[in-house]
């Protein structure tokens, strides 16, 4: 047994050795046969690591809006389907629902109305264009809106009494008050809507959403300053905060009161939606996920193609070699020995060339990384993918050459010319 | 002398064929390489097989060093038999029993003198540093003490076969086969591998020779001619080698 697995040893490191040997009497050949897999290899770690940063970039800044928040609105936040026509005839979210969640939940931790316009924001000749004007209360920050950089945030007397207070987002003050120090904004004045406002605080920088959308060209109203400027006729969406573990039951809850408040009969379905921010995640990396496919696909059939080189070059060898195989064979070697052998050696161009792929894979998603907004996130699952699949195409694509060579007839074999 | 030979005959032969017979289809007909060859060797002997091209003397070889298996007839080493053996078995056979010599050395190009000597104890699989000791005997016996680390292509044609009986002796095998040896040699060459036989031969290994010049198996104790896949003559080399030449030579 000892004797079995010494041989077995001797055997793989003679073919270990006798794989690197041919590899190096045929530098270019090797290098041409592992071009298809260095090529496909290459492509799937780049997208694989483009679209996993992609992922997480996205999943860390949705994660902003709160984890732990329900958003009340008319609509789905996302729709796949046509479907929203039929949507269209839904009642507006109005303070009456802002109102009975506010007095009725007991699993609410913070409630924040969400309103949202576009305005122009100016001050001194400079001016903001296309701002997000999002009208709210004291509770915004504790539904995940975000984190103050300096000043303070509208408290609930700014509500109380419609005060023509403003909290600007990074984007905002960076463009109106440029080059000012920390602390100098807090008591100046800005104009939005023909108004004078007075700004109060300063968000922190938050990034773009999905890598597109800012989220820092914003500014921050008092709800009720809000209605006055833009009307109380447009629906609001309503964010609640709970507890972790809470979502379901708070939906559950949620779902109770606005039925209550807006009259729905019992058989019809709800005339609102409840969203969380995962619902974003959902979309997106269904999205994702067809690049994804598209990238595997295309890599896949490029380690084919590979592979079907390697069996060439394979089938090159074993004919080249047929009366190096006849000797072995006469020296003792068993088919088995054979094709291990030619197995080894074909796994090792494709792995080798797998390694190049991924060296170069990662080079290049490195690179697009530096050069675009786009993120690269190196896994060692990616990396490990590269490599098992290079591998597993050089045993795949290496089999049927190694067992041409196993089943050789030594005497055949020997008498080759 | 007597009792040698008494000592001999009561030891069981090494090899024994009996009624071999190897047959093989060519184009839908069957051609009879081997008809009924029956024939023992002892351990020690020096044996010449003779005979023409055709004369079935590479399909006897094939199948005395387990590389072919008899169509019927039976073939044993050491007693045991050898047909019916599996793939493996008969390679396993062959590492323990058959050290091949060929008419072309078949080295392997990219392996050096001792790296070709190693290769059969890798087979066995025995460890790095005897397979090591063991091949270096084996080419400083065949005085190539200097030439270890050379390749092939660095060597002459009879350093290649001295390099070529070196590892077939490597792994100490019952018997050494020797297919043409001389075949690819000028004649001082040819006559210096001949010498080493002589040589291995008085040091107790058992020599199977396969030839087709009667020069080479007058040289021997013994020698076997081959026609038409038949024995036709078994006896001292000398006699046996000049049978029938002039007569075929001047048909």
């Amino acid at each position: 047994m000892r004797r079995a697995a010494r041989r077995a040893f001797a055997e793989l490191f003679e073919s270990l050795r006798m794989s690197f040997g041919t590899l190096a009497a045929h530098r270019l050949r090797s290098s041409l046969t592992t071009l298809g897999i260095v090529i496909g290899v290459m492509t799937v770690i780049a997208i694989v690591a483009i679209v996993q940063g992609l992922n997480q970039s996205v999943a860390a800044q949705v994660s902003t809006f709160g984890a732990h928040t329900v958003y009340v609105a008319k609509w789905p936040f996302v729709s796949l389907n046509d479907d929203r026509w039929k949507l269209r005839n839904r009642r507006n979210i109005s303070k009456l629902e802002l109102e009975a969640i506010q007095r009725d939940s007991k699993l609410a931790t913070a409630v924040a109305p969400w309103t949202f316009a576009r305005g122009t924001v100016t001050r001194e000749g400079r001016e903001a264009e296309n701002v997000q004007v999002n009208g709210t209360n004291a509770q915004y920050m504790l539904t995940g809106g975000g984190t103050l950089r300096e000043g303070r945030f509208l408290a609930d007397s700014d509500v109380a009494l419609a005060r023509p207070a403003v909290v600007l987002g990074a984007d905002v003050a960076d463009q109106l008050f440029p080059g000012s120090g920390a602390g100098s904004v807090i008591g100046q004045t800005v104009k939005l809507a023909g108004r004078r406002f007075d700004v109060v605080g300063v968000l922190d920088r938050r990034g773009r959403l999905l890598g597109m959308v800012s989220m820092d060209n914003v500014v921050l109203l008092p709800y009720t300053t809000f209605q006055r400027i833009f009307g109380d006729k447009r629906s609001i969406a309503i964010a609640v905060a709970t507890d972790p573990g809470q979502m379901q039951a708070l939906e559950d809850e949620l779902t109770g009161i606005l039925r209550r408040v807006r009259a729905v009969a019992p058989e019809k379905p709800d005339d609102f939606n409840l969203n969380r921010q995962d619902q974003f995640v959902k979309v997106y990396e269904s999205l994702t996920g067809a690049l994804y496919g598209v990238a595997l696909g295309v890599g896949v059939i490029t380690l084919i193609v590979g592979g079907i080189g390697i069996m060439n070059i394979m089938l090159v060898s074993v004919h080249e070699r047929t009366r190096e195989i006849g000797v072995r064979r006469a020296l003792g070697a068993r088919r088995r020995t054979i094709l291990m052998q030619f197995l080894v050696e074909s796994s090792i161009v494709a792995a080798l060339g797998g390694a190049i792929g991924t060296a170069l894979g990662l080079t290049v998603a490195q690179l697009v990384a530096m050069l675009t907004p786009l993120a690269a996130t190196i896994t060692p699952s990616a990396i490990a993918l590269g490599l098992g699949f290079s591998g597993a195409v050089g045993l795949v694509f290496g089999s049927w050459p190694a067992w041409r060579a196993a089943n050789l007839d030594p005497v055949e074999a020997l008498r080759w010319e | 002398m007597t009792d040698a030979l008494a000592a001999a005959s009561a030891e069981p032969a090494l090899l024994e064929v009996e009624a071999l017979t190897r047959i093989y289809e060519v184009g839908g007909e069957e051609v009879r390489a081997l008809d009924g060859v029956s024939f023992a060797i002892k351990r020690g002997e020096w044996v010449a097989v003779v005979g023409q091209s055709g004369s079935g003397k590479s399909t006897l070889m094939n199948i005395l060093g387990c590389l072919d298996t008899p169509s019927g007839g039976r073939y044993r080493i050491r007693g045991a038999d050898v047909q019916g053996l599996s793939d493996d078995a008969l390679a396993d056979l062959r590492t323990r029993e058959i050290g091949f010599v060929f008419q072309t050395f078949q080295l392997l190009p990219r392996a050096t003198a001792l790296a070709n000597v190693e290769l059969p104890l890798v087979y066995r699989g025995m460890p790095r540093r005897e397979r090591r000791e063991r091949a270096e005997e084996a080419l400083v016996a065949v005085g190539l003490a200097s030439r270890m680390h050379h390749r092939p292509n660095e060597l002459s044609g009879g350093q290649r076969q001295r390099v070529a009986v070196a590892r077939a002796l490597v792994g100490d095998p019952s018997l050494l086969l020797a297919d043409e040896p001389t075949g690819n040699l000028d004649t001082a060459t040819g006559e210096e591998i001949m010498r080493l036989f002589g040589e291995l031969h008085a040091r107790g290994h058992t020599i199977v020779l396969v030839t087709h010049e009667p020069r080479l198996a007058a040289r021997c104790p013994r020698a076997i001619r081959l026609s038409d896949g038949r024995v036709i003559a078994d006896g001292p080399g000398r006699e046996v080698a000049t049978i029938g030449v002039p007569q075929v030579v001047s048909a």
